[in-house]
């Protein structure tokens, strides 16, 4: 036992791939337990099951039709969110007037659950790819907003200081201290950001579209197909956790020196 | 002796919205030599890193002024550089490239930073550290990166500001030994701020007793020790009594602090 242990604690990817396994296995060991008890299909459909629905859906082409749909339209979304998001994060941290009377602006705005305006964004806009974008960029923003201008704001002051005593200009602050600095803080909101966009872009397509895994959720589940139902929210949440692991191992590469 | 670095009729005073304003520094004269090493020491509340400060164009005084060779000292200027208390090493760079910091903040070009830098790296003890990361490093060793990088812009007056303060006994020890070689192959003019009493009577020429609240030269006590200086020094009669002298002079403000919890 003792020796698992040691293994599974390893920084290697051997132990976290085998850590990933273990989980997943248990996941799907309970689940298939579960719907031994739940017989009811309309509720709940065994992991088998949805394995073959989603390669029903591949083979017909649906798959393909759907993806294609809502990656693009995320993905861009998300790609401009990013970069609005590092700008407004950047104007904000630079100037003092900006923080004080745009910041209470924006952070009203980060309360508001801007979700809760799909409807709305689709009767403006029209079903598709427009009012999708629109939806994402503003939920995905925020986060990057937010940890652009703490992060900027965050830096040592002694970095600094040590700079300014070799007499750098404000601009070689910028770009060897502080932004540098802000970095690892910025990747962090990009990780909530496409967390975010994913729940997005699926209200989104559950409102106004003709094609996306939002789409396919909703009309799967007006047929009660819970097979094709819970095969797209589990690709939805593949795009969930590779964005979310690949981010944080940029975050770990760009700042190691955070973790020890 | 001509003065290198003149420091002339210096006030500081700290002017905080909504709070007392707080008088760092009055009336603050100071001469030191070319090659001279002068230490500062005082209680906390002194005023010394300040001084320190304005010397290297950090902060301005409110009164008085800073000359060096005659020129007025208005910002931080390549004739001067400071060694930090703090980390203020760049966490993302490697021990070479922190090095050449402020050779590359100068726009030198990049073979220039790497020969000087690398240079400055086996002047300081750092060879084989080269592609280390500050937090890959001992304390000790951060600091040696530290001193490096304020020698490698070849400045004519190195400040330090309590440059050992983090650092263990023992390596505190070494380090002082190493900054004596240093300073003997470099003949830098040097100014130290330090709270160690031993400390810098080791190494200077000069010792400045600041007193507490506001900070002012309260004596100057020249060291007049034979130099090349081994850590046998602090064992020998004339060196305690150095010490224990300068001890004297600020015992009363330092068990003051002590009181006050700060």
């Amino acid at each position: 036992m003792r020796k698992i242990y040691d293994f599974l604690e390893q920084d290697t990817r051997a132990a976290g791939a085998t850590r990933v396994l273990i989980s997943t296995a248990f996941i799907l060991i309970i689940w298939q337990l579960v719907s031994l008890v739940v017989t009811n299909r309309l509720l709940l459909v065994p992991p088998l099951e949805v394995a073959t629905a989603l390669v029903r859906e591949f083979q017909q082409g649906a798959m393909a039709t759907n993806a294609w749909a809502t990656v693009t339209a995320v993905v861009s979304s998300f790609i401009v969110s990013v970069m609005i998001g590092v700008a407004i994060g950047l104007a904000l941290a630079s100037s003092r007037f900006l923080s004080l009377t745009g910041g209470p602006v924006l952070s009203a705005l980060n309360s508001v659950p801007i979700i809760a305006l799909a409807p709305l964004f689709v009767a403006w806009l029209g079903l598709g790819f427009a009012s999708k974008f629109v939806l994402v960029l503003l939920v995905a923003v925020f986060p990057v907003v937010v940890t652009t201008e703490a992060g900027l704001r965050a830096t040592d002051k002694p970095l600094i200081e040590a700079a300014q005593s070799f007499n750098a200009s404000r601009w070689q602050i910028f770009t060897t201290v502080t932004f540098p600095y802000a970095l690892p803080f910025i990747v962090s909101g990009v990780r909530v950001a496409w967390a975010r966009a994913l729940v997005g872009i699926v209200v989104a397509e559950f409102f106004g579209s003709f094609a996306g895994f939002g789409f396919a959720i909703m009309s799967a589940s007006q047929t009660f197909d819970t097979a094709r139902v819970l095969g797209y929210v589990i690709l939805l949440g593949a795009m969930g956790l590779i964005g979310s692991v690949a981010f944080a191992a940029l975050e770990r590469r760009l700042a190691p020196w955070r973790l020890e | 002796m001509k003065p290198h670095l003149q420091i002339r009729a210096v006030d500081k005073t700290f002017n905080r919205a909504g709070k007392a304003s707080v008088e760092a520094l009055r009336g603050i004269d100071l001469s030191i030599a070319e090659g001279e090493f002068v230490s500062i020491v005082g209680a906390s509340g002194s005023g010394k890193s300040t001084l320190l400060r304005i010397i290297d164009g950090l902060l301005a005084p409110t009164a008085g002024s800073v000359l060096v060779d005659g020129q007025l000292v208005r910002r931080p200027g390549a004739d001067r550089a400071m060694v930090f208390q703090q980390d203020s090493l760049l966490p993302w760079k490697t021990v070479t490239e922190n090095v050449g910091y402020g050779l590359t903040l100068a726009h030198k070009p990049k073979e220039e930073v790497a020969r000087i830098a690398q240079r400055f790296v086996d002047l300081t003890g750092l060879r084989g550290f080269e592609g280390h990361y500050p937090h890959q490093l001992s304390g000790g060793m951060r600091q040696r990166v530290n001193v490096a990088r304020a020698l490698a812009v070849d400045p004519r007056i190195l400040l330090l500001d309590e440059p050992f303060a983090a650092l263990d006994a023992q390596t505190r020890e070494i380090m002082q030994t190493e900054l004596l070689s240093i300073w003997q192959s470099t003949r830098k003019t040097v100014l130290l701020i330090t709270h160690q009493i031993d400390e810098a009577v080791f190494l200077s020429d000069r010792v400045v007793v600041f007193s507490a609240r506001p900070g002012q030269v309260r004596e100057e006590v020249t060291v007049d020790l034979p130099r090349p200086r081994t850590l046998a020094l602090k064992r020998e009669p004339a060196f305690v009594a150095l010490v224990d002298h300068i001890w004297k002079l600020i015992e009363a403000e330092v068990r003051a602090g002590v009181e006050q919890g700060a």
